[in-house]
């Protein structure tokens, strides 16, 4: 009896993992791949069955285009902005020590704010009439009227993008630091009796050693910001028009708010290829990049 | 290879210190202690400016917000604003179900989560399949599978209620815990596991009592960032309540976008009252939190 229960010790110890993973993803994709070839609503779930209407639908739609576009384009602008700030940072702290353990509590903090509350604060900074923003730029002079960040077509997406990044540079940074500091000392050192200027040491040693783990941060980081909702929802809820639509909040009102779940299925199915597909890709190519390298 | 390099990199910085071109002094000025207290300060600065407006609203008179949005208040501070955040919304309520939910979520992910890790890592539990998996879970983003867990939440009758947004939590922060107890399990030497098997420890006791003790801190950092991650959860709290009885602060605050107009004072107050708390632990649990994100953020 024993024996048996020792034996099987390792997989009990993953049962409850493997039983939340099946309730959590498994089940729900098979769910959401039945309902995507159906007419279902929120209250009727698996209405009729009508093949591929759903994704004939998807593919002319617009918004939903527009939407990938959206956020296939914030992914990449924050995540390249949150990485080279990050690491910026990160290079000028490692030398500071005394900052250094203030830098690192301060850190977390916007990365550990509640994103409702986050999208609030920027929510009040951008407003055209009581707004810190707004108030600076027209008592400094810089612009004659008060600007509608979060109203206007071209302004939003890059005043959310501010806001993600505010949120997740900290984050970048933190893992940065924590790269740069890995690093083997003793081909510093023979620079430094060399006297090699700080800028050739930073090109020939720190950048080639550095790179695989700043590639690993920026596609880690990417594929975390292409979940991206909790702002959209808060500051824009995708508007003006669908300037700020992305895939995550277009799949949440297609299916909560219009309640067309059977569409909102087959949006997420779309997503969820589209995401495997890049993540795949992103990851061959960190690998061959990496053979360049060496 | 090293060695070479190390040498040519000799040769050409002896170069180039013998010349003392323009890209010695560019980056003299770029890598100067100057340059670089400035660029940490701007960072200090920019991590903090929205923090202590939002706080410095939540203090102003509501007449003064109105013509002044100013970093600072200049007029009298008050604490009109906290009251009737407290007053109009019924954030303790709010605030308690972020409590238990993000509570009893933590235990249960750690409960969990430990042996899971430990199986996976010692005994290879799953092969190379079962952490794809969780990684995969966890890399995939919530909206696609919320129609089927809000389905499934409904059919077992635990909509808007405080135990089936807990349950789904724990769900949904099981990939994060697994992640980041990986790198303080796998850093146990397994003689010493070795040595307890041999001693007659059976392997569950191994890990309780001997493999436990050593991750303590790993446990710790998990159990802060799941709790804090579970407090700010937004989507799933969205969808599976709608009601005062299991709205988590997040949902509370924002029913202040829209339904009661922008009243900044307000507002700010509010948002405050969920974010103290949080930098309340950040502050608390610092050292651990930074190792628990960075150990694991930097795995090839």
């Amino acid at each position: 009896m024993n024996a048996t229960i020792e034996k099987y010790t390792p997989k009990l110890m993953v049962l409850p993992t493997f039983v939340i993973l099946l309730i959590i993803s498994l089940v729900p994709l098979i769910y959401v791949l039945g309902i995507s070839f159906t007419d279902s609503t929120i209250s009727k779930p698996f209405n009729d069955f009508i093949w591929f209407e759903n994704y004939k639908k998807a593919l002319t739609d617009e918004v939903f285009g527009d939407s990938l576009v959206n956020t296939l384009i914030f992914a990449f602008v924050v995540t390249t902005i949150q990485t080279f700030l990050g690491f910026v940072l990160a290079f000028a702290m490692q030398r500071e020590r005394k900052l250094s353990g203030v830098l690192r509590t301060l850190a977390l903090l916007p990365l550990f704010t509640p994103p409702v509350a986050i999208a609030m604060i920027w929510r009040l900074i951008y407003d055209p009439n009581q707004g810190m923003l707004n108030y600076y730029l027209v008592k400094w002079g810089l612009t004659n009227a008060p600007i509608a960040f979060l109203g206007d077509k071209t302004l939003a997406f890059p005043s959310i993008m501010l806001a993600d990044i505010w949120q997740w540079t900290p984050f970048c940074f933190l893992l940065c630091l924590a790269a740069l500091q890995s690093l083997p000392r003793d081909p510093y050192e023979a620079a430094m009796v060399d006297g090699a200027s700080a800028w050739y040491v930073f090109k020939r040693l720190t950048l080639p050693m550095v790179a695989p783990q700043v590639i690993v941060i920026f596609l880690f980081r990417f594929l975390i910001a292409l979940k991206v909702f909790d702002l959209i929802y808060m500051l824009t809820f995708g508007g003006p028009g669908n300037t700020t639509q992305v895939a995550s909040f277009y799949i949440y009102r297609v299916s909560f708010k219009q309640f067309q779940t059977g569409y909102g299925g087959a949006l997420s199915i779309l997503v969820l290829i589209l995401i495997s597909v890049l993540a795949t890709l992103l990851t061959k190519g960190r690998e061959l990049l990496l053979k360049r390298v060496e | 290879m090293e060695t070479n390099g190390t040498f040519e990199i000799h040769a050409e910085a002896e170069e180039i210190v013998a010349r003392k071109d323009v890209s010695y002094y560019v980056s003299h000025i770029l890598f100067g202690r100057v340059f670089r207290i400035v660029l940490l300060l701007l960072f200090i600065l920019a991590i903090l400016i929205p923090i202590v407006y939002i706080a410095s609203t939540s203090l102003k008179e509501p007449i003064e917000i109105r013509v002044s949005g100013a970093l600072l208040p200049t007029g009298p501070i008050t604490t009109i604003n906290w009251i009737k955040a407290f007053r109009n919304v019924p954030l303790v309520r709010y605030l308690f179900n972020s409590t238990v939910v993000a509570f009893f979520s933590t235990i249960l992910v750690l409960v969990i989560a430990v042996p899971t890790t430990y199986s996976i890592i010692r005994f290879k539990t799953g092969g190379w399949f079962f952490p794809a998996w969780i990684l995969g879970t966890y890399v995939m983003p919530p909206i696609v599978v919320s129609i089927p867990i809000f389905a499934m939440v409904k059919m077992v009758g635990l909509q808007n209620t405080l135990l089936g947004l807990l349950l789904v939590h724990t769900m949904a922060n099981m990939p994060i815990a697994v992640w980041l107890m990986d790198s303080y399990i796998r850093a146990i030497p397994k003689e010493l596991e070795q040595a307890a098997w041999i001693d007659g420890y059976s392997k569950f006791d191994t890990l309780r009592r001997v493999v436990f003790p050593l991750i303590r801190p790993g446990v710790l950092a998990t159990g802060v960032i799941c709790l804090i991650l579970s407090w700010n959860e937004f989507l799933f709290a969205l969808i599976l309540t709608y009601g005062v009885q299991s709205n988590t602060f997040p949902i509370g605050i924002s029913r202040y976008v829209g339904e009661h107009g922008l009243q900044f004072g307000e507002m700010s107050a509010a948002a405050l009252a969920g974010i103290v708390p949080i930098y309340i632990l950040v502050f608390l649990f610092s050292r651990n939190l930074v190792e628990g994100l960075t150990r694991g953020g930097v795995k090839g």
